[in-house]
């Protein structure tokens, strides 16, 4: 059954969103007001109903997706992560030490909350009764997790021994050495990042299931060289021009008024603001872009194939105008541009189908816990696709 | 048999593959269901799953076996539940959802309710929280406090050491006449970048920087802002701060909720717009207790007047200019003076405008009135 979808012929199916922003905001504002209103509470049955919509709204080849996940498990999974949440939190207030060890433990227990969440996501999805899946590989996680971990962990350790040294400067080789250290390790992070990426990337999609059915990966890792090397290319380019102007201003400040270059540059302040502030954004956008470009362009599901033709431009447009109109109307238009993002994704997304949809295998379901997500959102982990 | 009965159009999956057949469902007045032209079997109504309805995404039917029926006629499928059921609770929060009156009526409440949580409520349960809490909480929060500071910006005080035990004699003198201040102590640093400042730490540590006291020659200056630490102390404001932020970020997370996918650059703004305005009513608290203080010992106000404008002077460029002349420190005082002075010329009467509500020492203007004017009578 699975080898006779690649006889068929190849269909190209667009993804579509057909969601209305007046009809989220009345959900929203209902689902904002019965949060505040529950201390909270709501807020899980809140996830649901705004899941549903937004998924409920996305549509491939004329059918809808599902989120069916229980609102009493992500409430669990948001107390358990709330007191964590809160340790960490007065751990931090209260002294560098405990709050590093928290922060460290915490970092331990990542590639777990990052497999429990992207299961409960994916086992929470369906589409044309059939569920996505996540395989629970624990080990393998650890294993694509413990450089990265490593790394983090010993440059924090580093720069806590750094500041310490510095304080009393009595041994000033033993600092010379740290400092060398600590520059191999930043160096040694920036050269890796692109591989831990896409090795962390990779793990995520092909331990993913649709049906019975598993995904493939076809980006490489030249792929995610390639994207931070442009970033890179573009920093230097950018701080470059803006070093310049700096050095410029000064130098016309020191001949103009003979005086304090300082004033001339606190005077242009603003208008390096101006440069600098776009140029981040443009980065931002940059990234997110390519790398939903390198996630969603290069998935293969029984021969099906996955397109992804999101565009920089558009997206730092979309976020500008949304943080401005968000801006104004204090918040009130947040459902606006959540709906437009939402349609603009779905618009650049679209899968080449191999003969038809109809050939997915359906596998036995499983209760999955709430935990890893609602820990990994509290802790901003940014965990998924 | 399908134009007798009441049928909705839809596609059906059987549960074993993603296979879709397009299908009418019909239902039957004893509440059983079947699908039209096929073999499948009839399932009763009570043993299927209906999805709530949610804006106008399709709905979902889940049969026993594992099959589903998916449709977009939300209207059908809600006149079916309503034949059946006729439960109140049925769709309540869709029925909220697309009443237009309440969805607006909700949102007018939802920003003046916002409005006063952030700058009424907020506040009062976190001053009474923090008043309620043991001085160990106080403590607790300002553990290496200083250390960071003293890390981050001061060195040690370049004071003369007659200077320094004339500050704290009278540091004391003014302890004994306040209940409760038996563990406040007072240190001296130099503030580097920080320049002239004092500061009130949880642990009950008041910092006065060296740039500040070289501002006056007159101790009772000095002493008005030793009373204005002391009534942050005494009020424990950096505990209600901590509270009061704690409580916005939840507040604010509560609101914006799962915003995923806009940026937390989104969610930051709203925060900082509102966290910017907080201090003021501590401020004014704090300015409270010197008041009362200085009237109720025959100290004159205005000497915290005094102190708060040649505080502001001190950052401005008049003063910055003339000290870098020279740096003896009766040229300091002078410059001070002459710092004042430019201010008082240039400075017009302060209007009340929107961007008050963005800097945490709004009304400098109105609090040197107070102090002047009760200063007066």
């Amino acid at each position: 059954m699975e080898n006779s979808v690649n006889e068929g012929s190849h269909s190209h199916q667009p993804f579509e969103f057909t969601g209305k922003a007046v009809e989220y905001f009345s959900i929203w504002i209902v689902n904002v007001v019965l949060s505040i209103l529950t201390i909270g509470i709501y807020s899980a049955w809140a996830k649901v109903r705004t899941n549903q919509y937004f998924y409920g709204n996305t549509l491939l080849d004329g059918n809808a997706f599902r989120y069916t996940a229980n609102p009493v498990q992500i409430l669990k999974g948001r107390i358990v992560a709330l007191v964590l949440f809160l340790i960490y939190y007065f751990a931090s207030l209260s002294n560098p030490i405990i709050a590093g060890t928290v922060f460290l433990f915490i970092m331990l227990l990542v590639p777990a909350f990052v497999v429990m969440s992207m299961a409960f996501r994916l086992r929470n999805s369906v589409y044309r009764n059939v569920r996505f899946n996540f395989q629970k590989d624990f080990l393998q996680a650890y294993k694509v997790f413990f450089v990265p971990i490593l790394f983090a962990g010993g440059y924090i350790f580093l720069v806590g021994q750094i500041e310490h040294l510095q304080t009393d400067d009595a041994e000033s080789s033993s600092n010379l050495v740290l400092a060398a250290i600590s520059i191999a390790l930043v160096i040694g992070i920036f050269t890796m990042l692109p591989w831990w990426e896409f090795i962390i990337t990779r793990f995520k999609v092909v331990h993913s299931q649709f049906g019975n059915s598993d995904f493939s990966y076809t980006a490489s890792v030249k792929n995610f060289y390639g994207m931070y090397l442009m970033a890179s290319l573009f920093s230097i380019l950018v701080f470059g021009v803006i070093g310049l102007l700096i050095a410029g201003i000064v130098q016309f400040g020191l001949t103009e008024q003979g005086e304090d270059p300082s004033a001339a540059i606190f005077g242009s302040l603003p208008l390096l603001m101006l440069l600098i502030l776009p140029a981040y954004l443009w980065l931002f956008a940059y990234f997110q872009a390519k790398r939903t470009n390198l996630i969603f362009g290069n998935l293969r599901i029984n021969g099906h194939q996955l397109n992804s033709e999101m565009k920089t431009g558009y997206l730092l447009y979309l976020y500008i105008t949304n943080t401005l109109v968000i801006m104004l109307t204090l918040g009130l238009m947040l459902p606006w541009a959540k709906i437009r993002t939402a349609k603009y994704k779905a618009s650049v997304t679209s899968m080449t189908v191999a003969g038809d949809l109809n050939q997915f295998v359906t596998t036995q379901e499983q209760q999955q816990s709430a935990m890893g997500e609602e820990i990994g959102e509290m802790f901003d982990l940014d965990i998924g696709f | 048999m399908s134009s007798a009965l009441p049928s909705i159009k839809g596609s059906y999956f059987d549960g074993q593959t993603s296979g879709k057949k397009d299908v009418w469902l019909y239902y039957k007045e004893n509440g059983l269901l079947g699908f039209t032209d096929t073999n499948i079997t009839e399932t009763p109504f009570a043993s299927v799953q209906i999805s709530s309805r949610i804006g106008n995404t399709p709905r979902f039917i889940n049969f026993p076996d594992g099959a589903q029926f998916e449709t977009n006629d939300n209207d059908a499928i809600d006149v079916m539940v309503k034949t059946f059921n006729s439960s109140l609770f049925q769709g309540l929060i869709h029925k909220l959802e697309s009443a237009k009156t309440f969805v607006i009526a909700t949102t007018i409440g939802l920003v003046v309710f916002g409005w006063l949580f952030v700058q009424y409520g907020l506040p009062y349960t976190s001053k009474k929280i923090a008043e309620r809490l043991p001085d160990k909480a106080s403590h607790y929060l300002g553990q290496g406090v200083l250390d960071i500071l003293d890390k981050q910006w001061f060195s040690k005080t370049k004071l003369s050491d007659e200077k320094q035990q004339v500050l704290q004699s009278l540091f004391q003198e003014l302890k004994t006449n306040i209940e409760g201040s038996n563990n406040y102590k007072l240190v001296f640093r130099t503030g580097g970048d920080i320049g002239a400042n004092a500061f009130a730490l949880p642990d009950g540590t008041i910092v006065m920087t060296d740039e500040l006291i070289n501002l006056t020659d007159d101790n009772l200056d000095i002493a008005s802002i030793m009373l204005h630490e002391i009534g942050h102390l005494k009020q424990r404001h950096s505990l209600r701060a901590t509270i009061q932020k704690s409580g916005l970020a939840i507040f604010i997370v509560a609101i914006t909720g799962d915003v995923s996918t806009s940026s937390s650059v989104i969610t930051a703004i709203p925060y900082v717009l509102i966290e910017s305005g907080f201090s003021q009513d501590m401020e004014t608290e704090a300015d409270s207790f010197a008041l009362d203080y200085m009237l109720s010992h025959q100290i004159n106000p205005e000497h915290f007047a005094i102190m708060m404008e040649k505080l502001i002077a001190s950052f401005s460029d008049k003063y910055i200019d003339c000290i870098e002349q020279t740096e003896e420190k009766s040229t300091v005082l002078e410059c001070i003076e002459l710092a004042v002075e430019h201010n008082r010329a240039t400075t017009t009467k302060p209007s009340k405008n929107l961007l008050d509500y963005f800097s945490t020492h709004p009304s400098s203007e109105e609090r040197i009135e107070r102090f002047k004017s009760i200063a007066k009578h």
